[in-house]
């Protein structure tokens, strides 16, 4: 049989065309495995290049690979030397020495010194460049730097700010950077990986940062890439196509894989019902209380979260931890929720409103749903007035509501965790919705103090306070999910959220 | 020449009408948007809007472009869409345009995916079904119509991943979106399933439509010439038959395909498929009010032109649509 | 010409001889009493009442449906989301078909200026996706059942517009109307004894397929998170919010997307009935 020219040409096509299906089917398989990739699926994508200015989910936790902070808070909430290598208060406690660790290098390859220091210190401290950790420093009185000496001097007395100079907020940058304008747009850190790219709605791509001040990352690249909700993010890691996840749905957790590994940490997060103690009728002591012993903490964990999450009090950082045993009805005790009731005025019960952005975390409609429920039973008729993010954002920071389900971020340190909603100057009080002369005096008396003891006894005195006011109903910590493929070895979870320790991770 | 006349030009009176129709949706999605509370500060920013002083949010307000009266907003956004560069998108630094480049095709290809497999699910199941109205056959293509019309597309959509993902660990969509162009192969897994997600949901209308439309036809005069005429089976139901059948089968086509541009909303989240869908869902969680207009008015032009497209074919097929 | 009740009855003859329409009547018909039972009260337990000893428990003598993450009963809670959900698609359906019709019916008859300010208008609408707008309307609106209604009522009004104003176009230029207009009838007479029957058969048709749509798109809204709201069940929520629970509790996502599936399915049955009772063309087949 002859074979036409027509249909050679067709056979030739063909096979070319498998070739190159079959080539791609190999490149895309193990043939790469020489490369330790990690790939990290979130779901949201960065918003921004400024480290400073950074507050979403995932700037913080990409960004956080990249920049480098003067000190770091370790695994058991430690303070570690970051890039600053040591340090000391003077007694009064007004002035805070640094020593910075020699031979850092940017990842343009400048050389990091205390100009750097001063200069980020001065950006975040400047208004105009909105830098989401300007608060916690403002008692920084003068900086003065001595090559690799650096003196902060203080307002006032304020140990707490040691803990404050941790984050990414906080990130150190090339002087040169911040002078030339270019920080936001070029990305230039002293962190164990660098940038490499930026598709935006997609993917970040990091790399190893080979002159990394510690031990060299072992992992080559780091993406994150983005897969909108936490169901695909889960089959994405059962199916292995990537190999690392911050989960927050204790539902969709459940269902990792056996070739999946879940790190399980309380974060510093709470929920709370934040009551707003300005607004009818959560003005009256007596109706906060009557919530207050009408909810069992336990139960809320149980059915909005699955059981998992620790019921906690106001201060969820862990070295002035309050004792959530420590507060009004510590058990539910609906006879007493009904007495508080009466006398506030309201025998026969009374309706209130509560605002939750079902889709601003896991568990927030579920609380409110247990929340309902749970009050019902004392006779309050809680109605949930739904909205989206931006608006939950909008009425909250506008104080524009009567009480609203929060997942509000926790701090190692009492002090950058409540001072802003709790003392009458606090940036958020309006969101707060309460203050008093006490509480602005005990949280002076423990910003100041040296003396753990005699912070801890301030912060004992803030959360008793706060419970026996029942100023919020503190509910509970949930827990963070740090999901890793097997394969996936020598990560360290840190309650603070931070994946800095990926810089230790290796993969098999 | 006087106005009147110049509108009796068979396209000058239809361009007119799409142009003010895309005017008409213009304002409304713009109005729509400044409805809806928050904005762009209170997007980006978050519970930490509280910490910016009111001077910070006078210079932000200017830096967004939310500080000028809702009319120069309009303008200015206009004048930026009609330059083709269609706004700023605040949170990722770079022009509502480049976003688009990127997303917009993987949207097309979506539809385009989701059409042509639902126009030959369609097709097929309704001719299997009118072969023999009222046999077993018929009563499960039927079935299958009526199933695809009534499953919720992301209950569709998880399913599909849930197993897949579980049982067979297979999650191409968990890897980064390849184009057609960078990886073929990789393009194709990634689009397989949400394209049958919305196939699905297309075959179901395109299935109706088709059986219902050749049982017409079956028993006009020229199908009974055909075969009195001794032309083959085959050759009627397809010659004949079917393509007579094509003008209700195309319009609704010509539906779905607008239909399919809002589905892939739901689609791109679950299967992480970086579309437009998507980039006007962050864009609303976000207030990027540049984004979600443009967006829109991309969506809304396609659709306009769809419909165009739609009556072309008409009278491509049908030489007595003629007016 | 045959009186009213006589073509009644002749609808409803062939209505009963189409077996889809008969199938679809029982289907819609048992949900509709589902749904009556739910407002009666005449559910196992009261839908949002917790059992926090039985929490996902699986179908049982006790709970038939099974009990969800918060030991809430979810049969009873699926009797509850069926009435929700029919309560969104009617107000929303009655709604769009009532400002659809009319603006419809006038366009048509009145023409000129007013037509095409109303194909306009309705082109602008259609242009959008349906999902997108009923989104953008319940953002700014809030979350309440009507708030989600209306926003679905607006999404589908252009349909009803278009279905309403094609018939009207074609009778108008029949030559009865144009004698009932040079015998100076009035135009609210001729709209409702001349046109009003025309366009009546495909809106009924349009109006059952609306319904089985609007609960498709309120169960997509409620997935995006801006449908109706917790804890007061809709079919699209209870589906929505069993998702993460169908890997270990089955029982939570399958029973409501059965009764999604059944009332949907019964409704476009219905709709196909009605179009083939309705249209005197189609009785012959």
């Amino acid at each position: 049989m002859k074979i036409s020219q027509r249909r050679i040409r067709g056979l030739v096509a063909i096979a070319s065309t498998v070739s190159i299906i079959t080539g791609s089917l190999i490149a895309a398989g193990p043939a790469q495995a020489a490369t330790k990739d990690l790939n990290i699926g979130l779901t949201l994508d960065i918003d921004k290049l400024d480290p400073q200015g950074a507050t979403s989910f995932a700037t913080v936790r990409a960004l956080g690979l990249v920049y480098g902070s003067l000190v770091e808070v370790g695994p058991k909430l430690d303070i570690r030397p970051g890039l600053a290598r040591s340090w000391g208060f003077n007694a009064e406690g007004t002035q805070l020495r640094l020593h910075l660790r020699p031979n850092v290098k940017f990842q343009d390859g400048s050389t990091f010194d205390g100009a750097d220091v001063k200069a980020s210190l001065d950006r975040i401290l400047d208004p105009a460049n909105k830098a989401a950790a300007r608060a916690n420093i403002l008692t920084i009185k003068t900086i003065t730097v001595d090559g690799l000496d650096v003196t902060l001097d203080l307002t006032i007395p304020n140990v707490a700010i040691l803990a404050a100079l941790d984050g990414v907020n906080m990130s150190m940058l090339s002087s040169d950077d911040i002078k030339a304008g270019n920080i936001g747009k070029t990305v230039n850190g002293t962190g164990p990986f660098k940038y490499v790219s930026w598709e935006p709605g997609q993917s970040v791509k990091l790399a190893a940062n080979a002159t990394y001040w510690g031990k060299k990352p072992k992992l080559d690249t780091v993406t994150f890439r983005v897969i909108p909700t936490e169901a695909s993010i889960l089959s994405a890691l059962n199916a292995g196509t990537i190999q690392f996840s911050v989960i927050t749905s204790p539902l969709v957790a459940k269902q990792a894989g056996s070739n999946l590994k879940v790190y399980k940490t309380p974060g510093l997060a709470y929920v709370t019902l934040q009551l707003n103690a300005k607004v009818a009728p959560f003005d009256k002591l007596g109706v906060r209380l009557a919530i207050q012993c009408a909810v069992s903490r336990a139960e809320v964990v149980k059915t909005a979260s699955s059981n998992e999450g620790k019921v906690i009090g106001p201060i969820t950082s862990p070295a002035y931890a309050s004792d959530p045993k420590a507060r009004p009805c510590p058990n539910v005790d609906l006879a007493k929720a009904k007495q508080y009731l009466t006398d506030a005025g309201y025998p026969n019960g009374l309706t209130i409103k509560t605002m939750v952005a079902p889709t601003q975390f896991a568990t927030a409609s579920g609380t409110a749903q247990s929340l309902k429920s749970q009050l019902a039973k004392a006779g309050i008729t809680l109605e949930i007035d739904a909205v989206d993010d931006s608006t939950f954002v909008t009425r909250w920071l506008a104080g524009n509501f009567g009480s609203s389900v929060a997942n509000n971020g926790g701090r190692i340190d009492p002090d950058t965790m409540y001072t802003r909603y709790f003392t009458s100057t606090g940036n958020l009080n309006k969101v707060a919705g309460y203050s008093s002369a006490t509480l602005d005096a005990n949280f002076t008396k423990g910003k100041s103090s040296g003396r753990v003891a005699d912070r801890k006894a301030a912060y004992t005195a803030i959360s008793k306070e706060l419970e026996d006011n029942a100023v919020w109903i503190w509910l509970f910590a949930p827990y963070e999910y740090r999901i890793a493929a097997k394969s996936v070895t020598g990560f360290i979870p840190l309650a603070t959220g931070s994946l800095l320790e990926l810089r230790k991770a290796d993969m098999s | 020449m006087n106005f009147r006349k110049v509108l009796k030009f068979p396209g000058v009176s239809r361009t007119l009408s799409v142009l003010t129709t895309l005017f008409g949706i213009s304002v409304f999605v713009f109005l729509v948007l400044r409805v809806i509370p928050g904005d762009s500060i209170t997007g980006a920013f978050g519970i930490e809007t509280g910490a910016l002083t009111p001077q910070q949010i006078a210079e932000l307000r200017v830096y967004y472009g939310i500080d000028k009266s809702l009319f120069m907003q309009y303008i200015s956004w206009m004048q930026s869409f009609l330059s083709g560069k269609f706004g700023f998108a605040y949170s990722t630094g770079v022009s509502v345009s480049t976003l688009t480049k990127s997303s917009l095709p993987v949207t097309i290809e979506l539809a385009i995916i989701g059409t042509v497999l639902g126009v030959i699910l369609g097709i097929a199941i309704g001719m299997f079904s009118a072969k023999k109205p009222g046999s077993t056959r018929d009563f499960a293509g039927q079935l299958f119509g009526l199933l695809a019309l009534a499953i919720p597309g992301f209950v569709l959509s998880t399913g599909i991943v849930t197993i897949m993902a579980n049982k067979f660990h297979y999650f191409p969509n968990g890897y980064e979106y390849m184009t057609p162009w960078e990886n073929p192969w990789m393009n194709f897994q990634q689009m397989m399933f949400p394209g049958l997600v919305l196939g699905i949901a297309v075959a179901a209308p395109v299935m109706r439509t088709t059986r219902s439309a050749l049982l017409e036809t079956v028993d006009k005069d020229f199908v009974r010439t055909a075969h009195g005429k001794g032309v083959p089976n085959n050759k009627v139901q397809f010659r004949h038959i079917l393509r007579n059948s094509l003008i209700p089968i195309v319009t609704m086509t010509g539906i779905q395909f607008g239909y399919l541009l809002g589905g892939a909303v739901i689609v791109e989240k679950i299967f992480a498929l970086p579309g437009m869908g998507r980039q006007i869902l962050d864009a609303i969680m976000k207030r990027e009010y540049a984004t979600v207009q443009s967006s829109i008015m991309i969506f809304a032009i396609m659709f306009v032109l769809i419909n165009v497209a739609t009556d072309i074919v008409y009278r491509k097929i049908d030489p007595r649509i003629l007016k | 010409m045959r009186n009213k009740e006589e073509k009644a009855k002749g609808a409803l003859h062939y209505y009963l001889q189409s077996t889809s329409g008969v199938v679809g009547a029982v289907l819609v018909l048992i949900m509709v009493i589902v749904a009556i039972c739910s407002i009666f009260g005449f559910t196992p337990y009261d839908p949002v009442e917790q059992h926090i000893e039985d929490i996902l428990q699986g179908p049982s003598a006790h709970f038939w449906f099974g009990t969800d993450e918060f030991g809430r009963d979810v049969f009873s809670r699926t009797l509850e989301g069926m009435r929700r959900s029919l309560t969104v698609s009617i107000t929303a359906v009655s709604l769009a078909a009532t400002l659809g019709v009319s603006f419809g019916i006038l366009a048509g008859y009145v023409g000129k200026w007013f037509d095409q300010l109303v194909t306009r208008v309705s082109d602008v609408f259609f242009a959008f996706p349906a999902i997108l707008l009923a989104l953008a309307i319940v953002a700014s609106l809030g979350n309440d059942w009507y708030d989600t209604a209306l926003a679905i009522g607006v999404v589908y009004t252009p349909i009803f517009i278009r279905v309403a104003r094609g018939p009207v176009l074609t009778v108008k230029e029949m030559d009865y109307i144009k004698i009932s207009r040079v015998l100076g009838f009035s135009s609210f007479r001729i709209l409702r004894k001349h046109i009003f029957p025309n366009v009546f058969a495909p809106i009924v048709v349009q109006v059952a397929l609306s319904l089985s749509w609007a609960i498709l798109t309120e169960s997509g809204l409620s997935f995006l998170g801006l449908g109706t709201q917790p804890p007061t069940p809709s079919l699209g929520l209870m589906v929505s919010e069993a998702q993460p629970l169908a890997a270990f509790a089955w029982w939570t996502l399958v029973f409501p997307s059965l009764f999604i599936t059944i009332v949907v399915v019964g409704l476009n049955l219905v709709g196909d009935g009605l179009r083939d009772a309705l249209d005197p063309a189609r009785r012959s087949s």
